[in-house]
């Protein structure tokens, strides 16, 4: 997910004189040696990457179960999926959670690399303690917001105390989502906060000084010197941030299972429920190759934009 | 800046921290409270030190297998990665062969494919093979870690071509050249891909959770969040959450230089 830098950079290490031998020994040993060296990931890749991801697009125009005669039905799965009903509320749930947590993230990154952009006692302590979550396995995460979100776990309890009423944000179907969204931004935000916090120490100090001569205020020079210079980083996280989301599983599986209801059933949710308690598996291919579709789609939007820019 | 503003930055920040450490200060507290209901806010607060919940998921769960399954397949998984993501990278910076630019392309077109569209024919092969709740079935689909080999290529292409050269020269085999100089030349960006790929492993959850189907072949993440599922007690959860948690923690605290290189460098999954 770095840069998709150029692969055309220089690859010879000897001139070419190698190729009138080439019949003789068949490679030479630089290609044979190389291909040696690639060959077992290069295998694996094949096998358990590149191979499955075909495979995945192939089971999604079949009639395939486990064990089981496999039948081609052409485009029957991509039919019930249009007309599937479960499969546009799981695609709604995904959407809304994503325009929630992408943008959270990215605000409450931006804001604590903002806090901890300058040198102060404690500093490295602080960012530290930012990055924890980040470390953290979503399952814990998940196990412990569970409760912290329960009925009379902490946050219901201080909603209770300052005089709302009412039970477990989990338990309800309009605030399960904003709940799940704290848990993402609780997880992500450190990551940001790095991603940003590298990209503001290569901002010169002069131009925030000269605006501050010229009276801009914090806020002023916030928007108009530090947030354009942000661009790029901003861009990266969006990216990122956005096919984060998409794929949720850990966090929401633990706390609801996808429910209460359909409330929090996000398309990875109903690829897993379809694929291994349906078993339902040429169904659950294609959900995975409306994902990728999807991220496609949102990968050439964030491209235009991006290109607009330029 | 003057000093309003200090003692504002400051109150933020100190209140955004006690926030990010709420959830692993509960973890904690709970761990070590007597098995019985949670009751706010007199739970969360220290005292009433007991293991009760610690010798009951040590006793009765199935933890310390849990934490055997999970450390073979984060260990072996790094091992396995580095070695195959060094030799991989090596070969596609610095050699040529027939097939180079078309293999390398493939893997990062790859990276652009959701992991999930892959999970079911992944399984379905894996199956296939009699994988399901063995240690191999559950190790091997991992080693295919397309990022890993393009961030070795990445860091080995700005070696300079002479060394390579200058070695050759002396003689040395490719055996040779892997072992005293791509091996020691590589050891900032293995350490960096090598914490990272620890953490992918021991955090992972999706792929032990359908591999993994027997009591036995539980990694932590699946055990730990089978326990909830299966209504244990809060205290005990917790216990188990932070056996899983501190391993991390440890390797946070030794190895924090890499996570954070790791973020800004590789952009690598946390």
């Amino acid at each position: 997910m770095t840069t998709t830098a150029s692969a055309r950079e220089p690859v010879a290490t000897s001139p070419a004189p190698a190729r009138k031998r080439a019949g003789a020994r068949f490679l030479r040993p630089e290609a044979r040696n190389g291909l040696l060296l690639v060959l077992p990931a290069f295998l694996l890749f094949v096998l358990f990457r590149f191979g499955p991801a075909i495979a995945g697009g192939i089971l999604s125009f079949t009639d395939y179960t486990l064990g089981g005669e496999t039948e081609w039905t052409g485009l029957a799965n991509f039919e019930r999926l249009v007309h599937d009903d479960r499969f546009w509320d799981s695609l709604r749930v995904t959407v809304v959670y994503s325009l929630l947590a992408v943008p959270g993230s990215i605000i409450v990154s931006v804001a604590m690399a903002m806090l901890v952009r300058r040198t102060f006692r404690g500093v490295r302590l602080f960012r530290s303690i930012f990055f924890l979550p980040v470390v953290t396995s979503l399952v814990l995460a998940g196990i412990i917001f569970t409760w912290i979100f329960s009925e009379d776990g902490p946050w219901s309890s201080l909603l209770r105390a300052v005089g709302f009423e009412g039970g477990s944000w989990l338990a309800d179907s309009v605030l399960v989502l904003p709940a799940l969204v704290v848990v993402s931004i609780w997880t992500r935000f450190g990551y940001g906060m790095l991603i940003v916090l590298a990209r503001l120490q290569d901002i010169p100090r002069e131009l925030e000084e000269a605006a501050h001569v010229d009276g801009a205020g914090p806020w002023q020079t916030f928007r108009h010197i530090i947030l354009p210079q942000l661009k790029p980083a901003l861009f990266f996280l969006g990216v990122l941030e956005t096919t984060v989301a998409f794929q949720a599983f850990d966090t929401i599986w633990v706390m609801t299972g996808g429910g209460p209801g359909r409330a929090s059933r996000t398309l990875v949710i109903e690829l897993y429920d379809q694929g291994f308690r349906n078993f339902d598996q040429d169904y659950a291919a294609t959900i995975g190759v409306a994902l990728f579709v999807m991220t496609l789609i949102v990968a050439l939007i964030q491209r235009l934009i991006m290109g607009r820019d330029k | 800046m003057s000093g309003l503003r200090k003692a504002g930055r400051a109150t933020v920040l100190f209140l955004a921290a006690v926030v990010t450490l709420f959830p692993f200060y509960a973890m904690l507290v709970l761990s070590f409270k007597p098995i019985g209901p949670v009751t706010l806010p007199g739970s969360l607060l220290p005292g009433g030190l007991s293991l009760e919940a610690y010798e009951q998921v040590l006793g009765t769960a199935s933890l310390a297998r849990w934490l055997l399954n999970t450390a073979v397949y984060a260990i072996v998984s790094v091992v396995g990665v580095l070695a195959l993501s060094m030799l991989a990278g090596y070969a596609f910076a610095k050699k040529r062969f027939p097939g180079k630019e078309t293999m390398f392309w493939s893997f990062v077109a790859m990276l652009m494919v959701p992991y999930h569209v892959t999970l079911i024919p992944l399984f379905i092969l894996i199956a296939d093979w009699g994988g399901v709740d063995t240690y191999w079935g559950l190790i091997i689909p991992t080693l295919a870690n397309a990022q890993a080999v393009f961030l070795m290529r990445q860091f080995i292409s700005t070696l300079p071509d002479e060394l390579f050269e200058a070695a050759r020269l002396d003689g040395c085999g490719e055996l040779r050249i892997l072992w005293s100089l791509v091996l020691p030349l590589t050891k900032p960006i293995l350490a960096t891909l090598g914490v990272f790929v620890f953490l992918w492993h021991w955090n992972d959850y999706l792929w032990p959770l359908v591999i993994g189907q027997s009591e036995e072949m539980r990694t932590l993440t699946v055990g730990i969040a089978s326990l909830q599922a299966e209504r244990v007690p809060l205290n005990v959860v917790m216990a188990g959450s932070v056996v899983a948690f501190v391993p991390i923690f440890m390797a946070y605290l030794i190895g924090q230089r890499y996570f954070v290189e790791g973020v800004t460098t590789t952009g690598m999954k946390g």
